[in-house]
């Protein structure tokens, strides 16, 4: 019982976190992480909703508090990827430290509120993405939407190499989500298209992501990655 | 890569399945007048059709051939009554497309029926004939046909494309059932039902190719077999064929060991002649997407390096 509660009270605070993120995307108005989290289940709805839970900051290329990047950096050090942990369980661990870094914060512990030093590039070494070689186009565009958050402008790692190289492939994922009402993967397929060269025109990927947003509404998990995909159609600096 | 007697195979079952129950392919003498007695046409018509794919494409082996040969005889003696009852349609309905369009395969066969001829051209002459309103799928496939008998196509072809859902090439994830259904029979009257796979405009070919695979994906995980059959067509009918392994496996293994090919996941239960009604499509389907791409894979057999 205890363990149902503290799955709810965690899905809660990752909604809560979702929800505020896409207001923040919404309006282009402040966003403070350390206000949007609580201190019991901050860490863990970090980590689930990953690097996307400084998403305005990475988008709008505007600094994150201390207290933000405080309550970042101790989810990416509190849960770090168990051995044998799956690719997209580490590669999601790996954005996390990568923007962490970005954004100009530490992986290291604060110690009387002062960071010691910023990541040293070996905190920053680059997974494998060799488990993608010969994926079919239905289980790469699946684990490409598990780690939507890679898909930010100018983020460039191995995985989005291989995005960038099936384009087509990718497209194809996105209609079979959209088929199968699995929102929440269009969605993040649709992300990933908006960075990728080459996705034919025929996809109507922009009406795709307007018809994703309406049908899959009543997840914000499914809006934040509609938005995301938006603000880097529209506006957001490349 | 598919093998081809996969593909081969699932052809001479349902060729046998459609030979052991062809008085299935039965017209209604005395039908409710609230049915229509050209009702029961579409079937014939669909088994001409695929007769002549069969033996244009000329990949069936020497036991199919006779299969075809006995189903399409026995069509056209004894269900059609030697053409007659195409005939007695046409006076039933005489603006009504579907004699002629049974008519068509019959007479690209050497079946011939004057009467009944005389008839479609005086018929289709009337303006009322070619206001007649069809869904522009329909009226590409009775252009197509117009050209094949000799008539002036109207409107041509060309006109009717961009009218059809595939000639506006939408959003490939809006596809649904009816949807995928208008796609396959654009193809197949473009194609003249494979036979002229240039007949698809390049756009078209490239749109096809491209979204496709999503949709074999798609109805194949829904155990739509008829609809799957189709699109594997669809497929055999593109400038380079992908002979999808996944989906020609699955399609063959939804195949009864008669033959018989079940619409929708299983076969479904009923006396005979309703068993025929539900099962005779798929498996007319069946044959076809079979005799067409094991046609096509010869044809990559042969252009392949030694």
């Amino acid at each position: 019982m205890e363990q149902s509660g503290t799955s709810t009270r965690l899905a809660d605070a990752v909604q809560g976190l979702t929800s505020e993120l896409v207001s923040a995307l919404r309006s282009g108005g402040p966003f403070a992480l350390a206000a949007a989290v609580s201190a019991a289940d901050g860490p863990a709805a970090v980590r689930v909703v990953g690097a996307d839970a400084v998403l305005p900051s990475v988008l709008r290329r505007t600094p994150a508090g201390p207290d933000d990047l405080a309550v970042f950096s101790g989810a990416v050090r509190a849960y770090p990827p168990p051995p044998g942990a799956s690719p997209t369980s580490v590669w999601s661990h790996w954005a996390m430290k990568r923007t962490l870094l970005r954004l100009g914060g530490t992986l290291d512990a604060p110690h009387d509120g002062v960071p010691e030093h910023n990541g040293s590039p070996e905190h920053d070494a680059e997974p494998l993405a060799t488990w993608l070689d010969g994926a079919s186009w239905q289980s790469l565009t699946h684990q490409l939407a598990v780690l939507a958050p890679l898909a930010v402008p100018g983020g460039d790692c191995a995985v989005t190499r291989v995005a960038r190289g099936r384009p087509v492939d990718v497209a194809r994922g996105f209609v079979r989500a959209v088929r199968r009402r699995d929102w929440l993967q269009a969605a993040g397929a649709g992300r990933w298209l908006v960075l990728l060269d080459g996705v034919p025109d025929t996809l109507g990927l922009e009406a795709g992501l307007a018809f994703v947003a309406q049908m899959g509404c009543a997840d914000p998990r499914v809006t934040l990655q509609v938005e995301a995909a938006r603000l880097m159609r529209t506006g957001a600096p490349v | 890569m598919t093998s081809t007697r996969l593909i081969h195979t699932v052809g001479t079952g349902a060729l046998e399945w459609l030979h052991a129950h062809r008085d299935g392919f039965r017209l209604e003498q005395d039908v409710d007048p609230e049915v229509g007695f050209l009702e029961r046409f579409k079937p014939v018509g669909e088994l001409a059709l695929i007769c002549k794919v069969l033996f244009r494409e000329g990949v069936a082996g020497s036991r199919q051939a006779q299969l075809a040969r006995q189903l399409i005889d026995h069509a056209w003696r004894d269900t059609l009554d030697g053409g007659r009852m195409l005939l007695r349609g046409q006076r039933i309905e005489p603006l009504s497309p579907i004699p002629f369009e049974v008519y068509l395969p019959f007479k690209e066969l050497g079946y011939s029926h004057p009467e009944a001829e005389q008839a479609f051209r005086l018929n289709q002459g009337l303006e009322s004939f070619h206001a007649f309103e069809l869904p522009p799928t329909r009226r590409l496939g009775l252009s197509a046909f117009q050209r094949r008998f000799g008539l002036p196509a109207r409107p041509p072809e060309s006109e009717v494309i961009g009218r059809t859902w595939l000639g506006r090439t939408p959003e490939p994830w809006t596809v649904e059932g009816h949807i995928a259904y208008d796609i396959t029979h654009t193809v197949f009257h473009l194609t003249d039902w494979g036979e002229n796979p240039d007949g698809i405009p390049a756009p078209l070919v490239d749109y096809l190719a491209t979204w496709l695979p999503a949709w074999l994906d798609d109805w194949l995980d829904l155990e739509r077999w008829d609809l799957l059959g189709e699109l594997l067509v669809v497929d055999a009918c593109l400038p380079h064929p992908t002979l999808d392994e996944r989906a020609w496996e699955g399609f063959a293994a939804a195949q009864q060991p008669d033959g018989a090919m079940p619409a929708v996941r299983t076969m479904p239960q009923g006396d005979p002649e309703e068993l025929f009604d539900l099962v005779y499509h798929p498996t007319l389907v069946a044959a076809f997407a079979s005799v067409l791409a094991t046609s096509r894979a010869l044809t990559q057999l042969a252009h392949a390096p030694a």
